[in-house]
C-alpha cells in the first residue's frame, strides 16, 4: 500500500544520511540508527502538523463561503452559486476553459439549473435582491488569507484575566483544550506515508484524547467566575454523557468490522477488502456524523456556546490570542472529525473506483507517476492537433494524484456537510440532546454494533467482501432513506387541520354587522 | 445546585433592545423573573407637548425602530380626530399600503431575530433579504430607510411614485413565494418544532386580563384585531382575513405566536395587493405633491379642551394615542399627549410566562412576544 508521495521514506532516508555522516563518523557510531529514528519522528511530526495547519486554511474558508451561499447573503461574497451559474446578468463560463472539455457536464447541469431555478424576473428592482456580481474564480482565492488577518488581529490583542477568576485554572484550561486537540492529529494519517505516530492501539488512544477537551471546557467555565460560562461548562459535561457512549460504540463497530484498532490498518482493510465501510455500515456512518457534530460542539449541538442565551457560553471571558487559539482548536476538532469520517468510512486516501479503473489507485510508484505526468503533458500539447487521441488521456490524471489529495478532498467534502447542517438546523436544548442521545443514538449504535459483528463473523470470508453484501446493504439504505425522506402524504396534510387557521367566518369587507 | 440570579441585559443577545431581564435559575430551570425597563426613556409624551401637530409625526416615527410607519400613522389618526380633518380616500389607501408594508417589514424583522434565538442564522439572513424589498418600497414612499415621516395631517406626504405599483406587485408576489421558504426551513424542521411547540404557554384569558393585544393575543385564539373589530381607514373595503390561531387547551405557545405572524404577513401582502387594485384614481397615476386627491387642508390650531383619540393595530398590538388640544395657550401644540404602548403591557406578562422552563427557552419565549423597547420606554 502506498503511493509515490513517500514522505516518510524520504524523510527516513535523509535522516539516515545525515545521521550516518555525522554520528556515524564519530565514536558514538552505534547510536546512528536511534538518532536517525528520532530525527525521522520529529521531522514527521513537524510535517504532519504543518500539513494540518496549511490544509486547515480551507476549513474556515469553506465555512464562510458555503454558509454565505446557503444563507443567500448579499455583499462582497462571491459564493458558490455565483461561481456555478453566474448572476446579475452574467453567465459563468469558467467551465469552457477547462481543458479537454471536462467542463461540459458542468455546463449542461448549469443550463438545466438556470432554466429550472434561475431568476427569470425582468424587473430590475426584483432582480436586485438576488443580484450578486460574478467576478470570476480568482476572486475566491484571497478569502484564504482572511485567516492570517484574523491571526494578526488576535495576536495583537490584550490578554485580560477577570479580577475574580481562578487565575491558575483559567490559564490552564486553554492549554488543555488546545494541546489535546493538536495531539489528535498525531494519529491521523494524511496519506499512506504521511503520519506522525502509528501505535497498535492508535484508534483507542485517539478517541481518548478526543474526550479530554470537554474537561478543559468545564475548567474554563468554572474558573471564569461568570454565570454564563458556568452554565456553558456544565452543559458541555452534560452533553458529554449523551454522545460519548454512542460515539465510542460506533467507533468500536468500525474496529470490529476492520479487525483492527490501528488506523492505518483500518484504511488498508478498506483498500484490500473491495469496498468502503460506508457501504457496509451506513447506519454507523450516520451515527458517527451525528455524534461527531455533538463532539465538536457545532450547531445543532452547540449548547455550551449558545450565543442566544449564554452570550458566548464558556468562552465569554476569554480574549486575545487565547480566544483565537480556542477558536482554531474548535475548527481543528471539526477538521479531525471530517478526516476521521473519511478514514473510517470513505476509504481514507483511496482513489474512488480505483479498482474499477484497474489503474494505479492503490499501488502507485514514482515511475508510473512520472509516465502519467508525461502522458498528460503530451495530451495537453496534442489537444489541438489530435483531439481524438488527447481526449481519453486526462483520466490518467486521476491515477497520479497522491492519496493525500483524495484524503483532503473527502475531508473537505465532509466539512461542507457540516456547514450545510449548521445552516439548516436549529440549536436543540440540553434536555433534548440527553433524550435524543439515550433514547435514539444509544440503541441505534448497539444495533450498528450487532450488524458489524454479524458481518465480520458470518459474512467476511477472510480476504474480501462478497460484492452482493455491500450492494444489498446500500440498496436497502437508499430505499429506507427515500421512504423516510418523503414528506408525509400530501393529501393527508391537506385533509388535516392546518397548524394555523383563520377563524373569521367572512372577509372583513363583506361584514354587515358593523 | 443553588439558585442564582442571572442578569440578562442591558447588553445581552437575548434582549432585542435595551432592557434587563433578571432571571433566577435553579440549574437550568427558570424559577423567577423580573423585568427591568426604562433604559431609553426619552420623554416623548412631554416633548410632544412642545411641538406643533405637524412636527410630532417625526417623534412618533422614532417610537419603534422596527415599525416606524405604524406609529406615525397611529398618531396621525388621533391628530385628525382632534383637528376634525376629512382625509381623501386615495390617501387612506396609500396609508394602508404604507402601513401594511411596514407591518410585513416589522414581522420579517421579528422572524429574522427569532431564528437566531433558536439557533439558526440562516432564517435571519433570509428574512432580512425580503425585508430589504419592503424597505426599498417604503423608501420610495417616504424617502428614507428607517424613519419615513410619511403621513401628514389630512393626507400623505406624496403620492405613490411612478412605477411603484408595478414594483410592489412584483415584490409582493415574490414575497408570497418566499414565505414558503421560511415554512420549509422552520415548520418542517423537527428541531424547530420541539424548541417551540409546548414551550411558553400563555393562557388567552390571562392575556386578556393583562391587556395583551395584537398577534400575541390572537395566537391565543382571541379574535381581536382593531382593523377588523373597529375598522378605521379603508380596511373594511379590502379583502383580508384576521389571522387567529386555535391554540391548545394550555394556551398559546411559541409556535402559535410564530404561525400567527407568518399568516399575518401573508394577509398583509394580500391586503396591499388588494389596496393597489382598488385605489381610487388608479395606482399607476401619480398626483403631484399637495394635490387634493392625496391631502386635504387641515387647521393648524386645535380648540382648547378638544380631545382626539385613536386606537390602531400596530405590528405588536393595539397602540392608542390620546391628544388634548389647546396647549401653550395658542392651540398649536397638544396640551397633553398620551401614548399606550402594547409592548409596555405585554413585557411583564411575557416575563412571567417563562417560569418553569429552561434557560435555553428564555430567548425563544421572550423573542416570540416580539419586544420592542423603543415604544416600551417611550
Amino acid at each position: 500500500m502506498g503511493d509515490w508521495l513517500n514522505v516518510r521514506g524520504w524523510v527516513g532516508d535523509i535522516s539516515f544520511f545525515v545521521s550516518d555522516n555525522t554520528v556515524g563518523m564519530s565514536r558514538f557510531w552505534e547510536y546512528k540508527y536511534a538518532v536517525a529514528g528520532l530525527m525521522t519522528e520529529v521531522l514527521m511530526a513537524t510535517i504532519v502538523f504543518a500539513t494540518m495547519m496549511l490544509t486547515m486554511l480551507a476549513i474556515p474558508w469553506i465555512e464562510r463561503k458555503f454558509i454565505a451561499r446557503l444563507m443567500d447573503r448579499r455583499g462582497a461574497t462571491t459564493s458558490l452559486r455565483s461561481l456555478w451559474v453566474g448572476e446579475g446578468g452574467h453567465h459563468a463560463d469558467w467551465y469552457d476553459n477547462v481543458p479537454f472539455g471536462l467542463g461540459k457536464p458542468i455546463r449542461w447541469l448549469n443550463k438545466f439549473l438556470n432554466e429550472k431555478v434561475g431568476n427569470a424576473s425582468d424587473i430590475h428592482s426584483v432582480n436586485r435582491v438576488k443580484d450578486r456580481g460574478y467576478h470570476g474564480i480568482w476572486f475566491l482565492i484571497p478569502g484564504l488569507f482572511q485567516a492570517f488577518a484574523d491571526f494578526t488581529k488576535f495576536a495583537s490583542k490584550e490578554w485580560i484575566v477577570p479580577a475574580k477568576a481562578d487565575r491558575f485554572m483559567f490559564e490552564v484550561a486553554p492549554f488543555i483544550i488546545i494541546a489535546s486537540t493538536v495531539m489528535i492529529f498525531a494519529f491521523i494519517p494524511f496519506g499512506p506515508h504521511i503520519w506522525a505516530a502509528n501505535s497498535d492501539m492508535s484508534l483507542l488512544f485517539m478517541m481518548a484524547i478526543f474526550g479530554i477537551a470537554p474537561l478543559g471546557v468545564f475548567f474554563a467555565g468554572w474558573a471564569s467566575n461568570n454565570k454564563y460560562t458556568l452554565l456553558g461548562g456544565i452543559r458541555s459535561v452534560a452533553q458529554l454523557t449523551a454522545y460519548e457512549i454512542p460515539l465510542l460504540i460506533t467507533v468500536l463497530s468500525v474496529a470490529i468490522l476492520s479487525g483492527s484498532l490501528n488506523i492505518l490498518e483500518i484504511v488498508d482493510f478498506q483498500l484490500t477488502s473491495g469496498t468502503w465501510n460506508i457501504f457496509l455500515l451506513p447506519l454507523g456512518g450516520a451515527l458517527f456524523l451525528i455524534t461527531m457534530i455533538a463532539e465538536v460542539e457545532r450547531i445543532p449541538f452547540d449548547m455550551p456556546e449558545a450565543e442566544a442565551e449564554l452570550v458566548e457560553g464558556w468562552w465569554t471571558e476569554y480574549g486575545g490570542m487565547r480566544w483565537g487559539l480556542l477558536f482554531a482548536a474548535e475548527y481543528m476538532r471539526s477538521y479531525a472529525a471530517c478526516l476521521l469520517f473519511a478514514i473510517f468510512f470513505l476509504g481514507g486516501w483511496e482513489t474512488p473506483f480505483a479498482d474499477i479503473f484497474g489503474l494505479l489507485g492503490s499501488n502507485q510508484d514514482l515511475i508510473l507517476g512520472g509516465i502519467a505526468i508525461g502522458l498528460i503533458g503530451l495530451a495537453f500539447i496534442l489537444r489541438n492537433v489530435l483531439p481524438a487521441l488527447a481526449a481519453p488521456l486526462p483520466i490518467l490524471f486521476l491515477t497520479i494524484l497522491p492519496g493525500l489529495v483524495w484524503m483532503l478532498l473527502k475531508a473537505w467534502l465532509l466539512f461542507t456537510v457540516f456547514v450545510w447542517i449548521r445552516a439548516s438546523l436549529h440549536r436543540i436544548r440540553t434536555d433534548q440532546i440527553l433524550e435524543f442521545g439515550w433514547r435514539w443514538l444509544l440503541p441505534l449504535s448497539i444495533v450498528n454494533l450487532a450488524i458489524a459483528t454479524w458481518l465480520r463473523l458470518f459474512v467476511w470470508n477472510g480476504s474480501e467482501w462478497p460484492l452482493a453484501i455491500p450492494a444489498l446493504i446500500t440498496a436497502i439504505t437508499l430505499v429506507l432513506f427515500i421512504i423516510l425522506g418523503i414528506d408525509e402524504d400530501k393529501s393527508q396534510i391537506q385533509g388535516r387541520e392546518r397548524p394555523y387557521s383563520i377563524q373569521s367566518d367572512s372577509p372583513a369587507s363583506t361584514r354587515t354587522d358593523r | 445546585m443553588a439558585e442564582m440570579w442571572i442578569s440578562m441585559g442591558p447588553q445581552h443577545p437575548m434582549t432585542h433592545g435595551l432592557w434587563t431581564l433578571k432571571v433566577k435559575v435553579d440549574g437550568e430551570t427558570v424559577v423567577d423573573t423580573e423585568p427591568d425597563l426604562g433604559y431609553i426613556h426619552r420623554g416623548v409624551e412631554k416633548i410632544c407637548e412642545a411641538r406643533d401637530f405637524t412636527k410630532i409625526t417625526t417623534y412618533c416615527d422614532r417610537l419603534c425602530y422596527a415599525s416606524a410607519n405604524t406609529w406615525s400613522h397611529s398618531y396621525i389618526y388621533a391628530a385628525e380626530d382632534l383637528l376634525e380633518v376629512e382625509v381623501p380616500e386615495r390617501a387612506e389607501f396609500i396609508r394602508v399600503v404604507a402601513v401594511e408594508l411596514q407591518r410585513i417589514a416589522s414581522h420579517l424583522m421579528w422572524l429574522g431575530a427569532y431564528c437566531p434565538d433558536v439557533g439558526n442564522l440562516t432564517g435571519m439572513v433570509w428574512c432580512l433579504r425580503e425585508r430589504e424589498m419592503m424597505m426599498d418600497l417604503l423608501q420610495e414612499l417616504g424617502g428614507s430607510r428607517m424613519h419615513y415621516n410619511f403621513p401628514r395631517v389630512g393626507g400623505v406626504k406624496r403620492d405613490l411614485p411612478v412605477g411603484f405599483a408595478m414594483r410592489a406587485r412584483a415584490k409582493l408576489a415574490l414575497f408570497l413565494d418566499r414565505i414558503q421558504e421560511y415554512e420549509a426551513l422552520l415548520d418542517e424542521s423537527t428541531i424547530f418544532l420541539v424548541r417551540t411547540q409546548g414551550v411558553g404557554y400563555a393562557k388567552p384569558e390571562e392575556m386578556v386580563n393583562h391587556g395583551v393585544t395584537g398577534p400575541n393575543v390572537r395566537a391565543g385564539g382571541v379574535n381581536y384585531d382593531v382593523r377588523w373589530a373597529h375598522p378605521y381607514s379603508v380596511y373594511d373595503q379590502l379583502d383580508w382575513e384576521v389571522a387567529v390561531e386555535r391554540p391548545s387547551i394550555k394556551g398559546a405557545d411559541n409556535y402559535d405566536r410564530y404561525r400567527v405572524r407568518v399568516e399575518e404577513m401573508r394577509q398583509s401582502a394580500l391586503m396591499t395587493l388588494d389596496a393597489l387594485d382598488k385605489m381610487p384614481g388608479g395606482a399607476e397615476t401619480h398626483f403631484t405633491e399637495g394635490d387634493e386627491m392625496i391631502i386635504s387642508k387641515a387647521p393648524v390650531r386645535a380648540p382648547e379642551g378638544a380631545t382626539g383619540f385613536h386606537h390602531f393595530e400596530d405590528s405588536r398590538g393595539e397602540s392608542m394615542f390620546y391628544l388634548v388640544g389647546g396647549g401653550d395657550g395658542r392651540g398649536k401644540n397638544p396640551y397633553r399627549c398620551s401614548i399606550r404602548s402594547p409592548m409596555f403591557i405585554t413585557l411583564p406578562y411575557a416575563s412571567k410566562c417563562m417560569i418553569g422552563y429552561k434557560v435555553a427557552d428564555i430567548p425563544s419565549i421572550m423573542g416570540s412576544f416580539d419586544p420592542c423597547i423603543g415604544e416600551t420606554d417611550r
